[in-house]
């Protein structure tokens, strides 16, 4: 059982590529209006998906949960998004940072980027920047949208306005491209915004997931829950030989076996592909089980 | 260390539940009365509009600086344009009626003072179309007697009569006119814009109609909604266009597309906000499903601005962002001027 379980979670780690592009897919289901220049408007955008994915990307199937949460806070409306919030802790709870590695289409992005051959540099000495997301967070998403408002109490969402490269990269620019009209609105907040995501590319190329480690308050959040999460990773002390594979596996510069559930750690499986006795794999709930929606309907 | 970890979980995961079941106190509870009217009153429905709604916002700001729409205006001005610049048989009466309303604008320019208090005076919702200008133009002047001095009352009434002569002359040219040039406008105008078949509300309860058009070379119509900090941020700087292209023959219209089919709750808010902006110009509230409804519902970024001129047709591109960009005022400014140019070549 336990060798059948290992493999199963090897085999999840090894079809991760396939499983971002699924949720990619899925998060972006509106492909013909990025030919239209049009968004999607319907019910289903009332609804946050999991990863960060700009609600203006004309193919998006719902809203970005940091998008909204901004939005909601900086409402004169609303006092704080509880909504946004739940969903926050409901998602964390049940999957943590496994959003990340699986579901996020600009995670899968950078990853993609990654993959294109050159010198990579390692990310192991900047590790005082990961807290850079929380400030992140607590300041752009959080506190500017709630505090620095206008006469009747609106806010800007300042995250997605001034930082994110992903509202460029699925928002401005194939709106900009499908319509003649968008492409006039451009301004000078356009240029910053595409230098940020540029710079974003370049050093995506160079270190892993740098947008991640360092900038995503979405990862932010996750990472609060992923030492509770329901899904997680397990090693088994028994089966290790201690040949520290899995540490030099492991891109996000966490070692799984001091922390298997580290809030660094995105789940992405390559220290289960690393480990030469199989003795890393993903548990739900506390039991070895590798395949989430198994382990659903088995609760 | 295992139960603790087990324990931490529920509590996190009863603590999402409630959260995401909860409506957040009184103030949520009260707008999310006014979503209500659109969606069932569930919970999570009303929540979920939350979210909608406030996202629109962020669409509208988060990269493109300002927004966009369809841009469904330019094929319907070519149209316009071409159509009227091969009618070669009105023209002269056409002529005749553009050198009357110069006369009144001559008037209104001579004695720019005396006019400009009077027009500043004017409530805009006892506006009425039918009737001749000139009795809507004394009403005001009289009603606001202790506002002028004697002699700018009397330059007033006396510009009034001079204007109610060419008014009777303009009717009655309209009315020729209107005999022979339906039936080409008309064509050209039905399967083009949203504006032929219009009706609205004022936020007073005064109904409106497509003479909301026909009474203005050029109509300013500007969709917002009531969310949307650009939107707000512009309606000062739309109140200052409307005074300003008053006495050139143009208004400012505003449609909020959170008071679509007369919703009570979101028309008095929008009202708040357009008061304590100083916005004295006047707001619509339309059906959503009617043909102008439709059209403000396919906009994705607000605020949206469009020109509509006397007949109904919407002239040029969907501006987006707001006027408040100095940029996008002069841009705007511009294109008014040549629709008012051009209605007046028109006649």
């Amino acid at each position: 059982m336990d060798k059948k379980t290992n493999l199963r979670s090897k085999k999840i780690a090894q079809i991760r590529g396939w499983i971002q592009a699924a949720a990619t897919l899925l998060t972006n289901i509106h492909i013909p209006n990025v030919f239209k220049g049009q968004i999607y408007q319907g019910k289903a955008k009332t609804v946050c998906v999991p990863g960060l994915n700009c609600y203006s990307c004309p193919a998006a199937t719902g809203a970005c949960p940091i998008g909204a949460f901004q939005a909601v806070v900086g409402s004169s409306k609303f006092k704080f998004s509880y909504y946004i919030t739940g969903f926050f802790i409901l998602l964390g709870v049940l999957l943590g940072r496994f959003i990340c590695g699986f579901l996020c289409p600009f995670g899968w992005f950078q990853d993609l980027l990654h993959k294109i051959p050159g010198k990579k540099l390692s990310t192991a000495r900047l590790k005082p920047l990961r807290y850079l997301k929380y400030i992140i967070l607590i300041v752009f998403v959080i506190l500017l949208p709630m505090l620095v408002t206008n006469s009747i109490g609106m806010g800007d969402p300042f995250f997605c306005k001034y930082i994110c490269p992903q509202g460029v990269l699925e928002g401005a620019i194939p709106l900009s491209l499908g319509n003649a009209a968008i492409r006039s609105a451009l301004g000078n907040l356009f240029t910053f915004k595409c230098l940020i995501l540029i710079t974003v590319v370049i050093l995506s190329i160079l270190f892993y997931r740098p947008f991640c480690k360092w900038i995503c308050p979405l990862g932010a959040v996750y990472s609060l829950f992923n030492k509770v999460s329901l899904l997680g990773i397990q090693v088994e002390s028994s089966k290790c030989v201690g040949c520290n594979k899995c540490a030099k596996a492991c891109k996000m510069d966490v070692d799984v076996r001091k922390t298997p559930n580290h809030m660094e750690c995105i789940r992405c499986g390559a220290c289960i592909k690393a480990c030469p006795t199989d003795a890393i794999h993903y548990q739900f709930m506390g039991k070895t089980c590798p395949k989430k929606d198994s382990c659903n309907s088995q609760q | 260390m295992k139960a603790k970890k087990v324990l931490i979980t529920l509590l996190a995961l009863g603590t999402a539940l409630s959260f995401t079941a909860c409506n957040g106190g009184t103030t949520e509870k009260e707008t999310a009365k006014t979503e209500s009217a659109k969606t069932e009153s569930s919970k999570t429905e009303t929540t979920n509009t939350e979210t909608t709604e406030a996202d629109k916002t962020e669409t509208v700001k988060a990269d493109t600086e300002n927004t966009e729409t369809e841009n469904t205006g330019s094929d319907t001005a070519q149209i316009t344009y071409e159509e009227t610049d091969t009618d070669p048989s009105d023209n002269t009466s056409d002529s005749e009626l553009d050198n009357l309303y110069q006369q009144e604008n001559q008037l209104f320019a001579d004695h720019k003072d005396a006019w400009d208090k009077a027009f500043g005076l004017m409530s805009k919702s006892s506006a009425d179309s039918s009737g001749n200008y000139a009795d809507f133009l004394s009403d005001t002047v009289e009603s606001n007697k202790d506002s002028f001095t004697d002699e700018q009352y009397q330059t007033l009434t006396d510009d009034i009569e001079t204007i109610r002569k060419i008014e009777e002359q303009i009717a009655e040219l309209e009315k020729k006119n209107a005999e022979t040039d339906t039936s080409e406008t008309k064509t050209a105008s039905d399967d083009s814009s949203p504006f032929n078949n219009f009706s609205g509300k004022d936020f007073d309860g005064n109904s409106v109609d497509e003479s909301l058009f026909s009474k203005n070379a050029v109509t300013v119509v500007n969709f917002w909604f009531t969310g949307c900090k650009p939107c707000v941020a512009e309606l000062s700087k739309l109140n200052e266009l409307n005074d300003a292209i008053k006495s050139m023959g143009g208004e400012v219209v505003g449609i909020n597309t959170e008071t679509f089919d007369g919703n009570e709750d979101a028309i008095k808010e929008a009202a708040s906000i357009l008061e304590s902006q100083g916005a004295k110009y006047r707001n619509l509230s339309i059906d959503s499903d009617s043909d102008a409804g439709k059209y403000a519902s396919n906009i994705m970024a607000f605020p949206t601005t469009i020109l509509v001129d006397r007949n109904g047709n919407i002239v040029g591109d969907p501006m987006l962002g707001g006027i408040d960009n100095q940029d996008n005022y002069d841009a705007l400014m511009k294109q008014i001027q040549s629709v008012i140019d051009a209605d007046s070549t028109e006649k």
